[in-house]
Parts: C-alpha cells; sequence; structure tokens
C-alpha cells in the first residue's frame, strides 16, 4: 500500500511519522494537564478526596484576596525591574565584550558560568551573602566602611530587590551570548560605511547596531519576560523559613501557587491562580510581541 | 593637478606583507579601474585609500594634502560597497542623507543636496521606499546616491557590480559611466572583471601578488601587454602561448613554421610566443600551428575552435556559419602584428 503512494504523499507519512513521538508528548504532557488544570480551577479537592464541583468560587477568592494582589504586584515588579536592568546590562557587557580580543573567550565563559549553576546552589550562595555581620559579605563591607547594617532578605523593602539582583545576574550570561551572537550577524560594511560619513559613535549605537538588533532584542524581552514571570527558584530557596518575605513582601504568584496547592492543599485555588498566570504570560507576550515587531 | 598619489605604498597584515611598495597617481576626473585576481591586494589598496586600514609605510596623497593619519572622514572620500552597506531599517531619504550628516550645510541646502542628488540617479520616486522594497539595481543606485550627496574629491567602488545579474551588470556599467562623464569626480574603481575594466576605465592598474603588473589606457593593455601576466587576464578567452626559439631574424615555432620579427634577439634564446584567439584563424597564408579540432563553442557571429597542436591545445576564432567540424585537420595562421614576445623566464614582454 505504501508503494503505491506519490512521492509528496510519502514525504507526509514521514513527517507524521516523526512528529508521532512530539505530538504525542505533547497531548500526554503539556495539554491534558493544561486543560486538567483548568477544570480544577472550577473544583474543590484537597489531592485525595473527591473532586466538587465549585463554580467560580474559586476565581471569586482570589479577586477578594489581599495577598493575591500583593502577589499579583510583585509579580509585575520582579518583571518589570529585572527584564529592563538586564536587557541594559547584557547589552553594555556584549557591545563592549565583542569588542575585546583580550581573555575573550575566558570572559564569556565567566558571564556564562552563573547561567549553568543550580539556582538552589546560587540562591544559597547570595543568601549567604546577605547575611549580617560577621558571616554576610555585603554587611561585613558595610561595616567595614562604617555604613549601619542592612537587613537585606528581613526588610520589606530590600528584600525583593536582594532576591531580584541574583536572579538577574543568573540570567545574563545567555542573554549576553544572544546579544553578542546579534551584533557578530551585522556586517562590517555598515561600520566602515558610517566611519567614512563620519558620525559619531553615539549616531552608530542608536541609529544603526540597535535598530538592527531589533530581532535579538525581541526574542530577550519575551524570553526574560517569561523567566522574570515565573519566577520561583530564587525566592523560594531564598527566604525559606518564611517563604515569600516579611509580609509577603518577596512573593511571586509561582510560590502562591506552590503553597496553595502543596501547604495547604486547596488544589482548586492553586489551579485558579495557574490560569491567571497563564493569561498573564500569553496577555504580556503577546503585547510585547505586536509592540517589538516590525511596524 | 593630481588628485590621488600613492607613494611606495606597503601593508603588512601581521607579518604577511601583502602590498609591496605601490606607487601611482591619478589625475583628477580621471576613472581609474584596479584589477586583478582575488588576493592580489586591489581591494586592500582602496581600504588604505579609504583609510579603513593604516598602511604599513608609504605616502597617500589626496588633492595635495598627505592624508596617511587622518579619518577617513577627513580625507574627502566616499566609498561605495560591494554589498552596498545601505541600512535596511531606514528610508532612500535617509540613507541617502546619511552621508550628510556631519556636513556643515544647512537643513534645506542639506535636503536641496538630497533631492538634487535623487534626481541625478532618477529616483526621486523612491525616496520614501525602504531598501528591501527595492530592487537590485536601485539598491545599487541608492548606494551611489549616498557617495554622491558628499560631493567627495574621489570615490572608491568597491566591487559594486559583483552582486547584481548579468544583465543588469551591463546596464549598471554603462550608468556609473555615464554618471562619471557628467558629475566628471575622480573614481576608483575596484573590480575582478576584466570586462569591467576595459569598458569603464579611462586608465588600468592591473595588478598581481601586491605588485602592479601595467598601468595604461585598455587600448595599452590590451594591444601591449607588459607580461605574460597580462596579456593572458585581460581579454577572454585567454591568450595563447606557445613556445619558440630565436633563429636568425626570425622566431621558429616547432619545427616548420617560422615568424618574420625585428627584435634584436641572440640566436637560440627560448621565447614565448603569444597570439590572442580573435588573431588566430583557420586557413590564410602565415600559417602558425595546425592540428586537429577537438571542441567547437558556437557564439553566434563566430565559433571558437580548440585545436590541438603539437604546442597544446590552442583556442582560435573560425567563421560563424562554416566552422571547422570536430576532428578536421586545420592549419591557423595569424597576422604578425598580432602576435606578441615574451621572455620564457621573467614574463616581460620583448620589445
Amino acid at each position: 500500500m505504501y508503494r503505491s503512494l506519490s512521492v509528496r504523499q510519502k514525504q507526509i507519512v514521514w513527517a507524521w511519522a516523526f512528529l508521532a513521538i512530539p505530538v504525542v508528548f505533547y497531548a500526554v504532557i503539556r495539554f491534558y494537564p493544561t486543560f486538567n488544570a483548568m477544570v480544577i480551577s472550577f473544583q474543590d479537592w484537597n489531592l485525595l478526596g473527591d473532586r466538587a464541583w465549585a463554580g467560580w468560587k474559586n476565581y471569586d477568592k482570589l479577586w477578594n484576596d489581599p495577598v493575591f494582589w500583593k502577589v499579583f504586584k510583585n509579580t509585575f515588579v520582579y518583571l518589570l525591574i529585572g527584564t529592563p536592568v538586564s536587557l541594559v546590562v547584557s547589552f553594555a557587557i556584549a557591545y563592549h565584550l565583542d569588542k575585546l580580543r583580550f581573555m575573550h573567550g575566558f570572559l564569556r565563559m565567566l558571564y556564562f558560568l552563573p547561567f549553568m549553576t543550580s539556582a538552589v546552589a546560587m540562591a544559597w550562595v547570595w543568601r549567604w551573602f546577605y547575611q549580617p555581620v560577621p558571616i554576610g559579605l555585603f554587611n561585613n563591607f558595610l561595616a567595614a566602611t562604617g555604613i549601619p547594617q542592612i537587613e537585606f532578605l528581613r526588610s520589606t523593602s530590600f528584600a525583593l530587590p536582594a532576591i531580584l539582583a541574583p536572579a538577574v545576574w543568573a540570567g545574563l550570561g545567555f542573554q549576553v551570548i544572544i546579544f553578542m551572537a546579534g551584533l557578530r550577524a551585522i556586517p562590517r560594511s555598515y561600520y566602515e560605511a558610517a566611519r567614512i560619513d563620519g558620525v559619531s559613535n553615539w549616531t552608530v549605537l542608536f541609529e544603526i547596531t540597535i535598530p538592527l538588533l531589533k530581532p535579538t532584542i525581541v526574542f530577550i524581552v519575551v524570553f526574560s519576560s517569561i523567566g522574570f514571570l515565573r519566577i520561583f527558584d530564587h525566592v523560594f530557596n531564598m527566604t525559606t523559613g518564611d517563604p515569600g518575605g516579611p509580609l509577603n513582601s518577596t512573593k511571586p504568584l509561582v510560590l502562591m501557587i506552590y503553597q496553595s496547592a502543596f501547604t495547604d492543599f486547596n488544589m482548586g485555588y492553586a489551579a485558579a491562580q495557574t490560569v491567571v498566570l497563564f493569561l498573564i504570560l500569553l496577555i504580556v507576550s503577546l503585547v510585547q510581541l505586536r509592540i517589538l515587531r516590525d511596524r | 593637478m593630481a588628485s590621488l598619489v600613492l607613494r611606495d605604498i606597503v601593508k603588512k597584515f601581521d607579518n604577511t606583507e601583502v602590498l609591496h611598495g605601490l606607487s601611482l597617481s591619478v589625475e583628477d576626473g580621471e576613472f581609474v579601474v584596479f584589477v586583478g585576481p582575488s588576493g592580489c591586494g586591489k581591494s586592500t589598496t582602496l581600504r588604505l585609500i579609504a583609510g579603513l586600514e593604516e598602511t604599513t609605510s608609504g605616502e597617500i596623497e589626496i588633492e595635495g594634502r598627505l592624508v596617511n593619519h587622518l579619518e577617513p572622514k577627513d580625507r574627502n572620500i566616499a566609498m561605495v560597497f560591494q554589498n552596498y552597506a545601505i541600512y535596511p531599517h531606514m528610508t532612500v531619504r535617509k540613507n541617502i542623507g546619511f552621508g550628510l550628516r556631519t556636513s556643515k550645510l544647512s537643513k534645506a541646502d542639506k535636503k536641496a543636496r538630497l533631492e538634487e542628488v535623487a534626481a541625478t540617479l532618477d529616483m526621486t520616486e523612491l525616496l520614501g521606499r525602504k531598501p528591501s522594497q527595492l530592487s537590485g539595481g536601485q539598491r545599487q543606485r541608492v548606494a551611489i546616491g549616498r557617495a554622491m550627496v558628499r560631493d567627495p574629491a574621489v570615490f572608491l567602488f568597491d566591487e559594486p557590480l559583483s552582486n547584481l545579474d548579468a544583465q543588469l551588470r551591463t546596464q549598471m556599467r554603462l550608468e556609473i559611466k555615464k554618471l562619471h562623464q557628467r558629475v566628471g569626480n575622480t573614481i576608483i574603481f575596484v573590480t575582478h572583471d576584466q570586462v569591467e575594466a576595459m569598458t569603464m576605465a579611462d586608465r588600468i592598474v592591473i595588478m598581481k601578488d601586491g605588485y602592479i603588473q601595467q598601468v595604461g589606457t585598455p587600448a595599452e593593455v590590451y594591444h601591449k601587454p607588459a607580461n605574460t601576466f597580462v596579456a593572458q587576464f585581460i581579454g577572454a578567452p585567454s591568450m595563447n602561448m606557445l613556445s619558440g626559439e630565436v633563429a636568425g631574424g626570425t622566431v621558429r615555432l616547432g619545427s616548420e613554421s617560422e615568424i618574420e620579427t625585428d627584435l634584436a634577439l641572440e640566436d637560440g634564446r627560448p621565447v614565448l610566443i603569444g597570439v590572442r584567439p580573435e588573431d588566430l584563424y583557420p586557413g590564410g597564408a602565415d600559417i602558425l600551428v595546425w592540428g586537429q579540432v577537438t571542441v567547437r563553442e558556437p557564439l553566434g557571429p563566430e565559433t571558437l575552435i580548440y585545436v590541438g597542436t603539437e604546442q597544446g591545445e590552442v583556442i582560435a576564432k573560425a567563421d560563424g556559419r562554416n566552422p571547422p567540424e570536430v576532428g578536421e585537420q586545420v592549419k591557423l595562421s595569424a597576422q604578425p602584428e598580432s602576435i606578441h614576445f615574451f621572455d620564457t623566464i621573467t614574463g616581460e614582454a620583448l620589445t
């Protein structure tokens, strides 16, 4: 029967044969749980007992939960500070590293290293940095210069930035590599033509380099936004004992979901939050793609 | 006045010397084409003139001013790149205007200058477009336009036609030549294509391995090549090279043919005999070589025939209507005045 097919049909058969595994994988491991989560968000379930229909109850509870709004705000603070800061810092590093020949490979490796390190190990090392004297690196430094101690992780105003800093640092290596690839892809003759025209380095940066890096920037913005919206392991590991920091000051949405599900065993409520997170991710990504696409 | 002077230019990249003491003087308004195989140093020379590379030693003068230590923007030059280097995210207007960014003209003057250039290049209606909406030839014109608005003393072209298809290349070749006749600036044009060099240049500079082989008008380099390299590089198909020996006022070629010559050379000296395929034809009285036709290439008005002789394969031109058949024995002749002699060892022309 296979023999009687045309070349085109045979190609289609083979394409589907190869696609079958990822299709099954996505259906069973991704889509089924996703839809199941949406269903659970309309139910009450403690993981062991029966599921009971609850209608919009979970969403209603979420809407009226002050902790959720605090968490919602935190999540966007992570996003709105983390993404621009990491974008600017990684571009600045890539831009200068690209011009550097001396120890280029070694420096690139140094920047990439944190990206390969386990987030848990990194979070605990940073947590140690933030401790009071005589343990914490930063407070020792402050003490030596005579500046008062900062309770980095125990302060409602400093805890979130203190956690965001290592999260930004961890993602930097990857973004630097992507930016450098983008910079390398710009033809040298564009810069040579600009040199002959005699425009300033500033003009070259803002009118040639950055516009031509737009596809790279779109990718990094979307990619890192999703990362910051889903931030969890840094927060969880740096604030164990009091997950979410003092007065929920560092708690992101994913941590709230985790606690609802595996501390309170309130699966319906956790699922409702998951659906909200999904919608936020979807909207943010679509908006970014829309704004940053070629106009 | 000479608008460009190169004096003993040497260029080394690390320890490799790629230009070995180049000297050349270009007159104001001259169209000079640098031609040579890849790696001959022609593009490097252009980049040195532009200031994109620094000379290892030697002097470059533009309009009587030493420019060795000047930035490209201060050298009063403009350059058109092989890939055009026009910015994809800017409109044609902005791209051309980029050349005027640092100019001290007033805004109105800049605009007038830009419109004038656009009109000269016949692309006024394209000013609002992005490069992606332009054809290859139009992009080429934008690149030329960006160079033109600067009104430089010297235009530098770095193989600007090699990205175009054959038909468009012929057309742009003509357009650039016309433009030069109209605008009259000095042009230095780099190419690897000898046809481009022949058709466009006032003077051709033929380079090989970092040395200038010959400088001359298209007619000079074609009719009086300085050496075997120039002889074979200029003209397509390449000049045939046969070996012969001087024998008392004549050059003996193979066993039976002799060429009369007034060259004063000692007897027994081996020489190379160069004959262009278009000067070598079947029949005729001044028979040079003979052999069997192995391949025919009909070109319409004429047919190229490849003939296996005792000196190896030679190419000759036969009539387009009644060329000899493959396998046929032919005797090939050439007029004595169309024959070139070269030294066997140095390759230099013997005159």
